[in-house]
């Protein structure tokens, strides 16, 4: 198959493209359980393959994906065509960084794998956990689980060829119940890295039983709790929330093709300027933030990307001040060209598709930020006089160009005089991006820090759904506005 | 094409028949083509021919599926894929309640929703397309993005206990238009769903885009100040704010979980606006519609909100199964949502901003990134985007920056609506996620709501 691949690619060459590349899926697998008050509601299988190729004719892409691989001709042809097509409206012709040719291959740290595990095993699994989460209080109960595996062969005219073998697994436990009031309340707890691989050993039930007694406990705290207030008040945002808020506000913000406008039609823009680079105070000295798709063992950790390019950890905002982006070949060549000045050198690595009839765009990889100086969760709460700390994501809102945002947490626990004094529900917080970094005012050591895993990031058109993590310590903001 | 694909069906159904299954098969084509806009250029032109083929295999309460991307004359692997469904639903856990199968009683075939013309658009036209819709309006710090996602969607259906089949055959496009300044970052859109090329109009997408980029050009920018606001929901947000609607208000099976703001108690009650009437419309080929749902239902038009009185729940099959209801054929990957037009003849921006007024207006006519913050009390948030207008007392339009807006649908929607457009078009809900699916809600142009805070006010585009 490679072979008539390759043949391809130099047959489109020799008809005037200047780039052509392949992405070949022998198998793109998915399995899903969902067990919901102890009914196994579903139980799904998905297999794929096909192939997705680009190519780029005088400046302008086109894209042909198809399940059909028997006439690979037609493909190729047809991408080729697409080319030609919107080669009639180019504004700034497509130019891609410089690259090494490649021949590698990448496989993700799996110990055990996970579709070796019997269905029976897997569904017994959420039944237990399922049964612990039966509790007084719980009305709704849900234990989910999903595995992934991935074969991609990538090719391009440039002569490179990677293999890449990536297995992913998600968990997650969700219960929901009443209040006084009849609002519902949900607790939710979501499997993120532990240790250095992510196979079927993920699963560890003592370690999902616990998060289960833990979400019922604080689910029924909920239930009795009082509202959220509505004032100012410093936040103290977990894990289970930071990594949307940096998710949302610093690895949406900065992925170039946003700042380019090449996501205006949906997604929408940014507020960073390509002026912005080295010297926008995006936040206080306490924040560095980083792209790092060298982290062993995450979804954001891929080994190369759909350029070819291998991943990297790149700096994007160094002690306050914006640095760097998520990149991929072609936007780093435009944002330098409009620029004037280089900005980046060469690609982040960043171009990542969903699947093989997607075409790739900057996705982020890990987003992560370094953990601080201020010590540990106890530290930090003993440090802040009046404040809430907020943990579980119930609903986020963003603004277009990402310049504000409104989060409703699951579940806050107010602080007064560096005492956690209880619990309340309902929970919000809403800002302005750039002054709310701003008021980063503690950052926790590592004892606070753990990836995140995000399993359903949506961009693009037509849209795509992706894998990323995020690295993200436990941290503190001032004057921020709750419970609205 | 379409009697290969029910032959296929058949000749599947025969293998399961053989071995003794009970299983339900689901056939998917899309045909999708996707132009992408973005700095003026064709930024992305794509094609993407997916054929998916679902397996649902039952054993007594168990039940689990399988499904697969493959080619049509892969007869081998779907065969496969029916051995590992019903391998699968042997080692499922049984459900707690039974389950119904759907049956078909006869053959239903529906192409009225298909328009060979549409599906036969070239790229060449749907650049002719754009050109025409953006003709003049364009410069050098004014770009244009956009797309023109066009495509055939195809779902037919067999199972085991029947010989019958299933089959809906649809065309849609849905196109969106933005137009956005380079430097001072704000923009202005204008969209259009078409089920059949003759529902294409750039003219009027030329037109609406015309008056916005006047109006951003030549009127002053403005932080509004925080407070309440009489707003105009152009056709967009009310759509959008519908959908969120018909999926934390109207579903049995959300109701019955905690997730939506009506209840039982609530049929048959005033809970909205008098001049809120919604149905879900089988009928209305403008909404991409099922008129027979999955489980072999015949879908009839089925009231929602009349008047403002809660009609009752949609119970699609499987939450009636468990919940002991009666499903009412909305086992369906997309319902046909029509919100009745009210008693005001405005059509477009420019006669919204003619009209005379009391007080200020802010129009905004599209919500972007909304999100339940509390779906028991219904309450969404979202900002404003593309083209929000203060329409002032005076006549004069001031151009606000973008504003959120945190609000219970049952405000948006209740006694603080002063007044709806009687004019009425779809608007294309869909989305691109995973496979085709082509929806649409009728709503009307514009719905004055008064009263409505805003919590966020931007201080720059």
């Amino acid at each position: 198959m490679q072979k008539q691949i390759q043949q391809q690619i130099e047959r489109i060459m020799a008809k005037g493209a200047t780039y052509v590349d392949a992405r070949w899926y022998p198998l793109d697998e998915t399995s899903s359980l969902t067990m919901w008050n102890g009914n196994l509601k579903s139980a799904h299988t998905n297999r794929e393959s096909g192939i997705g190729v680009r190519v780029l004719y005088q400046g302008a892409w086109g894209f042909c994906a198809s399940s059909e691989t028997s006439d690979l001709a037609v493909v190729f042809e047809k991408a080729l065509e697409n080319a030609r097509a919107a080669a009639e409206r180019v504004t700034f012709p497509v130019r891609l960084a410089e690259k090494d040719s490649i021949q590698a291959s990448f496989e993700s740290p799996c110990r055990v794998d996970p579709f070796g595990v019997p269905l029976t095993e897997r569904v017994a699994f959420l039944s237990r956990l399922d049964e612990l989460m039966a509790q007084a209080g719980v009305e709704q109960r849900m234990a989910s689980m999903d595995l992934m595996r991935k074969q991609i062969i990538f090719l391009d005219s440039e002569g490179s060829q990677i293999e890449k073998r990536i297995t992913e697994v998600f968990g997650g436990l969700r219960v929901s119940g009443r209040d006084a009031q009849g609002g519902m309340q949900v607790r939710t707890f979501r499997l993120n890295r532990r240790g250095e691989t992510r196979g079927w050993e993920s699963f560890d039930p003592d370690f999902f039983a616990q998060q289960a007694e833990r979400i019922v406990r604080e689910l029924n705290e909920l239930r009795t709790a009082e509202n959220c207030p509505k004032e100012d008040r410093s936040v103290i945002l977990l894990p289970g929330i930071m990594f949307l808020q940096t998710h949302e506000t610093i690895g949406h913000a900065l992925e170039l093709d946003r700042i380019l406008g090449y996501e205006l039609a949906f997604a929408g823009g940014s507020f960073v300027t390509l002026d912005d680079f080295g010297k926008l105070r995006y936040g206080s000295e306490k924040l560095t933030a980083r792209a790092d798709g060298t982290l062993i063992n995450s979804p954001g950790s891929f080994g190369y990307d759909d350029d070819g390019v291998p991943t990297q950890n790149t700096v994007l905002i160094d002690r306050g001040i914006l640095v760097g982006a998520i990149t991929g070949r072609q936007m780093v060549e435009e944002a330098n060209a409009r620029a004037h000045r280089t900005i980046f050198n060469g690609s982040g690595g960043a171009n990542r598709a969903t699947a093989f009839y997607r075409v790739p765009i900057e996705r982020m990889t890990n987003i992560n930020i370094d953990p601080g100086q201020d010590g540990t969760l106890e530290d930090i709460v003993q440090a802040t006089e009046r404040g809430i700390i907020l943990d579980g994501d119930r609903s986020w809102s963003i603004g277009s160009n990402r310049e504000q945002f409104h989060f409703a947490t699951e579940i806050g626990w107010m602080v007064e005089d560096g005492r956690v004094t209880g619990v309340v529900k309902n929970a919000t917080y809403k800002g302005a991006t750039v002054p709310f970094w701003n008021s980063l005012s503690a950052v926790g050591d590592a004892s606070t820090w753990s990836v995140q895993f995000v399993d359903n990031c949506g961009k693009g058109q037509p849209n795509q759904i992706m894998q990323l993590g995020h690295g993200v310590p436990v941290c503190r903001f001032d004057n921020v506005r709750i419970g609205e | 094409m379409k009697d290969n694909i029910l032959h296929l069906l058949q000749t599947l159904r025969a293998y399961a028949v053989e071995k003794g299954y009970l299983v339900s098969v689901i056939y998917h084509e899309e045909d999708s083509s996707l132009m992408r806009f973005a700095n003026s250029a064709v930024s992305l032109n794509t094609n993407e021919h997916i054929i998916r083929l679902g397996v649902e295999a039952y054993d007594g309460r168990r039940r689990a599926e399988y499904s697969m991307i493959t080619g049509l004359d892969n007869l081998d692997e779907m065969k496969r894929g029916i051995d590992l469904a019903v391998e699968m639903a042997h080692h499922a856990q049984p459900l707690g309640y039974d389950m119904t199968i759907p049956v078909f009683k006869q053959d239903f075939a529906d192409e009225s929703a298909f328009d060979p013309a549409l599906a036969a658009m070239s790229s060449e036209e749907r650049l002719a397309f754009f050109n025409q819709a953006v003709a003049g309006l364009e410069e050098e710090e004014l770009l244009l993005s956009g797309i023109f996602s066009s495509g055939v969607n195809i779902w037919a259906q067999i199972n085991t206990l029947s010989e019958h089949t299933q089959y809906f055959q649809t065309t849609d496009a849905q196109i969106s238009v933005v137009l956005a300044h380079r430097q001072l970052k704000w923009e202005v859109t204008a969209e259009q769903s078409a089920q059949q090329k003759a529902d294409l109009n750039p003219e009027a997408l030329r037109r609406e885009l015309a008056f916005l980029v006047r109006c951003y050009k030549e009127q002053p920018a403005m932080q509004l100040p925080l407070g309440t606001y009489d707003i105009v929901l152009g056709q967009a947000a009310v759509a959008d704010l519908l959908s969120t609607m018909n999926w934390i208000g109207f579903s049995g099976g959300a109701y019955k979980r905690g997730f939506s703001f009506l209840s039982e108690e609530q049929v048959g009650q005033k809970v909205f606006s008098e001049q809120f009437t919604l149905v879900d419309d089988p009928n209305r080929r403008e909404t991409f519609p099922f008129r027979f749902d999955f489980m072999g239902m015949e879908r009839q038009p089925f009231p929602l909100v009349q008047k403002g009185v809660f009609q009752g729940f949609m119970w699609m099959q499987d939450d009636a199964d468990e919940f002991g209801m009666k499903p009412t054929g909305h086992t369906v990957p997309a319902r046909s949502l029509v919100m009745a037009g009210g008693d005001v003849p405005v059509a477009t921006v420019e006669e919204l901003a003619r009209m005379p007024r009391e007080r200020d207006v802010l129009y905004i006519p599209f919500l972007h990134y909304m999100n339940i913050v509390n779906p028991s009390q219904g309450v969404v948030t979202a900002s404003s985007r593309f083209g929000a207008l203060l329409l002032k007392r005076d006549g004069s339009i001031a151009v606000p920056y973008n504003v959120r807006l945190t609000q219970s649908l049952l405000d948006l929607f209740g006694e603080r609506v002063a007044w709806v457009s009687s004019v009425t078009a779809p608007y294309n809900t869909s989305s691109s996620y995973g496979e085709r699916n082509p929806t649409a809600v009728i709503v009307p142009m514009f719905m004055q709501v008064n009263g409505l805070e805003i919590s966020h006010s931007n201080s720059s585009y």
